[in-house]
């Protein structure tokens, strides 16, 4: 197992590598520069030519990446264009909170979806199964941004029970509870999508699974319906829900761009939104690796967590 | 068999401990954190109250806290480069003083200066209040002003000072390479220097530039920063020395902006304890204006939509009126690819902008057809508005020979909710009298790139609110590297370059009203709407108002109502 993850952290790394170099090239692409985002005439042009150079902009585009990669294998992200603020300290500061959030989703996705889709997959063709895929079809179908305004508009304007949004009340104690009550409207929005999704999964997997002849044969030799459903048949189901769940933690932390907009969540994609709107070349940049990086690790650990889950998977 | 049974609820068991233990961790903090806070505050209420002049008092019972709401996110503190960025500038005004403030009147305040004279017009006498000082308690003076000019002049430091007029600067308004001292300034005194400009300018132009735009840099702690580490010094994001009548409390980007009173200030000490600066999107403005939790929004980056006119006026607990006429919303016409004056003509007839002011902005807004702001001192009130005519456009149309098949491309920048409605209304404007319009929709730096690589015909968006009517114009000067529109007149040159010089007021009025007259005819560009911003204010805030101008000048005199 040791060796299996040394190695496939071995072969991250060329991905990894082709991965900045892509993004890079996109980024650059993009028409606009960091320099010329106000035409202010009373700016002299040559101003604007110097800050050019200064930042390196006027450089090939492999000179730029090298002088980039160069920085990074000193361990350096470098410095915002429009602040100067140290690139790692601005994600350092950002990474909590989206994180917070986006394992918050997960986990009450994958509390509230579990059980409804094994329930769903017991009772299957019945009233209730209906309703169940029903409702997670609509879930699915919901664009997250109108529900979040939804919910805002029911919960924060109308009943005033939260926040309108942020993660803390201004100059309130900053304690836990405060944060608590930021996180239910965009968590639960999250969640929502994670539930709409993963129900159908955990469904389908655990009908394959409820269809083998093993459990047939588990209930014969008179094991309890209960521990056949929970023991026998959801272990098996598991392996594809593992995979499907790992896979959701990138697609939450793209998808909480949109959430951290509305709801003034100051995480990463707040931070994202704001750099590509001012081409803010290294924070950008930085925002990527952090991104593949994540990736790649939820990849690894989805592969790991399969072999725990079921031991005819031997990786060598 | 038995065994791998027990998995399962292992690794469910896992996940819920995991939880639990996340929640009790919370707890924890919970504990911790709540525990300390009120001890925090306790100690920096007790140092607040430690000032001098009250440390015989019982601390007061509540804080005083007002929160200011603002659209756009505050890029920088650095209050040598603001970036251009209207956020960043409005809370560096309550962190810095300038020389001189100016107020809704356009009238010059003393501030860090207790004057600015002139004999000739090019050089000018600054005297410094003697009693200024850092919030650290040092002393400002001379050094410090010589300090600043030196490190934000230097090529390799960013800033946004723009002082190509003073002498001493290259084009570019940087100290020539090798250089290090600047001809242009003299330090007479500790609390006296004087300033010489290239050629002589009117005295608003170098108060409008120079004395209310520029703010210091404390020497003595900077004074060991190399130019080439100055850009990137931790100072900047956390200027805690600096001298205002606040003082740096905490800065979380995209969230809000902390500042506390500064207890050394050299004018009367503020009344309020704390002001944040709160970043929330428009559309929640109205909303926490309600609860309370938001006491006045402000202007320009802190816009009620006017969408919410009504509604805000209901607010039983907050004040509404009205700013004076804002820098326009402007149609760029990219004078190249259409060059007959006729054109630009038949566009403006076509265009319904009394529906746009009447409809989508209530009545808060007024038709003007340049750039200039109704309300500067050198707007030519004697140019007639073009009207809506769409029979006049056509029968323009038909006589200029313009191919209606060729589409024009309209870039319309996203983000102004307002403005990409009244766009909407343009393009229909412009559809019925037969034009074949492209419309592109970017955002503002893809637009900006269409536009410097002459992607388009026409485009909207506003510029700066300036004081100095010069500031308006010299995007009509042909030599200017920033001519998006491509725009050349050798009279318009000519007057622009006159008006620019031309200290005397009333020739100066002259000037500019054959300028404006010039481009009323010609009319490279058309403004749209120059809107009435919406200014709502908390009733239990006391002298404090969002303003367009000089909104923070006399903020050590706001208060809130017991």
């Amino acid at each position: 197992m040791v060796s299996f993850v040394a190695r496939r952290l071995l072969v991250s790394m060329p991905v990894l590598l082709g991965i900045t170099v892509i993004n890079f090239f996109i980024i650059k692409l993009a028409p606009g520069n960091p320099v010329e985002m106000f035409i202010n005439p009373n700016t002299p042009p040559e101003l604007i030519e110097a800050k050019k150079e200064m930042l390196g902009l006027n450089s090939p585009f492999f000179v730029q990446y090298w002088q980039w990669l160069l920085q990074l294998l000193q361990g350096e992200l470098g410095y915002s264009f429009s602040s100067y603020a140290p690139v790692a300290g601005l994600i350092q500061e950002r990474i909590g909170p989206t994180l917070l959030l986006a394992f918050s989703a997960l986990i009450a996705g994958l509390l509230v979806a579990l059980p409804i889709g094994i329930f769903s997959a017991v009772r299957h063709n019945t009233k209730w199964d209906y309703f169940l895929t029903g409702l997670s079809f609509v879930g699915t179908s919901l664009p997250s941004f109108f529900l979040a305004l939804g919910l805002l508009y029911l919960f924060a304007l109308k009943l005033r029970l939260l926040p309108t949004g942020g993660m803390q009340t201004l100059n309130g104690d900053g304690g836990v509870l405060d944060t608590l009550l930021h996180l239910i409207l965009p968590v639960s929005v999250l969640a929502v999508v994670v539930i709409g999704k993963k129900i159908r999964y955990v469904r389908a997997s655990m009908l394959d699974v409820l269809q083998q002849d093993y459990l047939r044969t588990a209930r014969a030799k008179g094991v309890r319906e209960f521990a056949v459903t929970h023991k026998h048949a959801l272990r098996n189901a598991l392996l594809p829900i593992i995979a499907v769940f790992g896979m959701e933690i990138p697609a939450l932390l793209g998808g909480s761009i949109i959430i951290e907009q509305i709801f003034q969540w100051p995480g990463i994609g707040q931070l994202t939104m704001q750099s590509i709107l001012s081409r803010d070349y290294p924070t950008l940049m930085a925002l990527n690796l952090v991104a593949a990086i994540v990736v790649l690790t939820t990849n690894l650990l989805v592969d790991v967590l399969y072999a725990l889950a079921d031991p005819r998977i031997k990786y060598r | 068999m038995k065994r791998s049974l027990r998995i399962p609820h292992a690794i469910i068991l896992a996940c819920l401990l995991i939880l639990l233990a996340a929640c009790s961790s919370n707890g924890n903090n919970a504990g911790d954190s709540s525990g300390a806070a009120p001890a925090e505050t306790a100690a920096q209420e007790t140092a607040a109250k430690a000032a001098p002049e009250e440390a015989a008092e019982p601390p007061a019972a509540k804080e005083k806290v007002v929160t200011i709401g603002i659209v756009n996110s505050p890029i920088t503190l650095n209050q040598i480069n603001d970036q251009g960025d209207s956020a960043s500038k409005t809370v560096q005004a309550l962190l810095n003083d300038a020389l001189l403030d100016i107020n809704t009147s356009f009238e010059f305040l003393p501030k860090l200066a207790d004057s600015v004279e002139t004999a000739d017009n090019q050089t000018y006498v600054v005297k410094l209040n003697p009693a200024a000082k850092w919030n650290d308690g040092q002393p400002f003076t001379t050094a410090d002003v010589r300090f600043t000019l030196l490190s934000a002049l230097n090529p390799k430091v960013e800033s946004s000072f723009r002082l190509n007029f003073v002498e001493g600067t290259d084009d570019a308004g940087k100290l020539p390479e090798g250089q290090s001292e600047l001809t242009g300034l003299k330090v007479v005194d500790e609390h006296t220097f004087e300033l010489k400009t290239k050629t002589p300018i009117d005295p608003n132009i170098f108060k409008e530039t120079f004395a209310t735009k520029v703010y210091f840099l404390p020497e003595h702690v900077l004074k060991d920063v190399s130019a080439d580490q100055l850009n990137t010094h931790p100072y900047f994001q956390k200027p805690e020395v600096t001298i205002g009548p606040f003082q740096y409390a905490n800065f979380r980007k995209d969230q809000y902006t902390e500042v506390k009173r500064n207890d050394n200030y050299y004018r009367p000490v503020a009344k309020l304890d704390k002001i944040f600066v709160k970043v929330l999107p428009a559309t929640n403005l109205v909303a926490q204006l309600q609860t309370g939790d938001v006491q006045l929004n402000s202007l320009p980056v802190g816009l009620i939509p006017i969408t919410e006119y009504e509604k805000v006026k209901a607010l039983a607990n907050v004040n509404v009126d009205s700013s004076g006429p804002s820098e326009p919303a402007e149609i760029f016409f990219n004078t190249k690819s259409l060059p007959d004056a006729k054109v630009r003509q038949a566009i403006a007839y076509a265009l319904n902008r009394q529906l746009i002011v009447e409809q989508l902005f209530k009545g808060q807004a007024e038709v003007i057809d340049g750039s200039v702001p109704s309300d500067n001192p050198y707007y030519n009130d004697k140019l007639t508005p073009y009207t809506y005519d769409p029979d006049k456009a056509k029968a323009l149309l038909a006589e200029s020979g313009w191919d209606a098949k060729k589409p024009l491309r309209f870039l319309i920048p996203v983000g102004n909710k307002v403005r990409e409605q009244a766009a909407d209304i343009l393009v229909q404007n412009l559809t019925d009298v037969g034009f074949k319009i492209d419309v592109q929709k970017y955002d503002f730096g893809t637009l900006i790139d269409k536009v410097d690589n002459q992607q388009y015909e026409l485009t909207i968006f506003n510029r700066d609110y300036y004081i100095e009517p010069s500031n308006y114009f010299s995007l009509f000067e042909s030599g200017n590297g920033n001519n998006f529109i491509l725009y050349s007149n050798p009279r318009v040159d000519e007057l622009i370059h006159q008006g620019a010089t031309e200290s005397d007021s009333a020739k100066r009025h002259v000037i500019y009203d054959e300028l404006q007259q010039i481009l009323h005819d010609e009319l490279p560009t058309i403004s749209v709407y120059s809107e009435k911003r919406l200014q709502a204010v908390a009733k239990n805030v006391l002298v404090g108002k969002p303003l367009n101008l000089g909104m923070f000048n006399r903020v050590n005199e706001w208060d809130l109502a017991e």
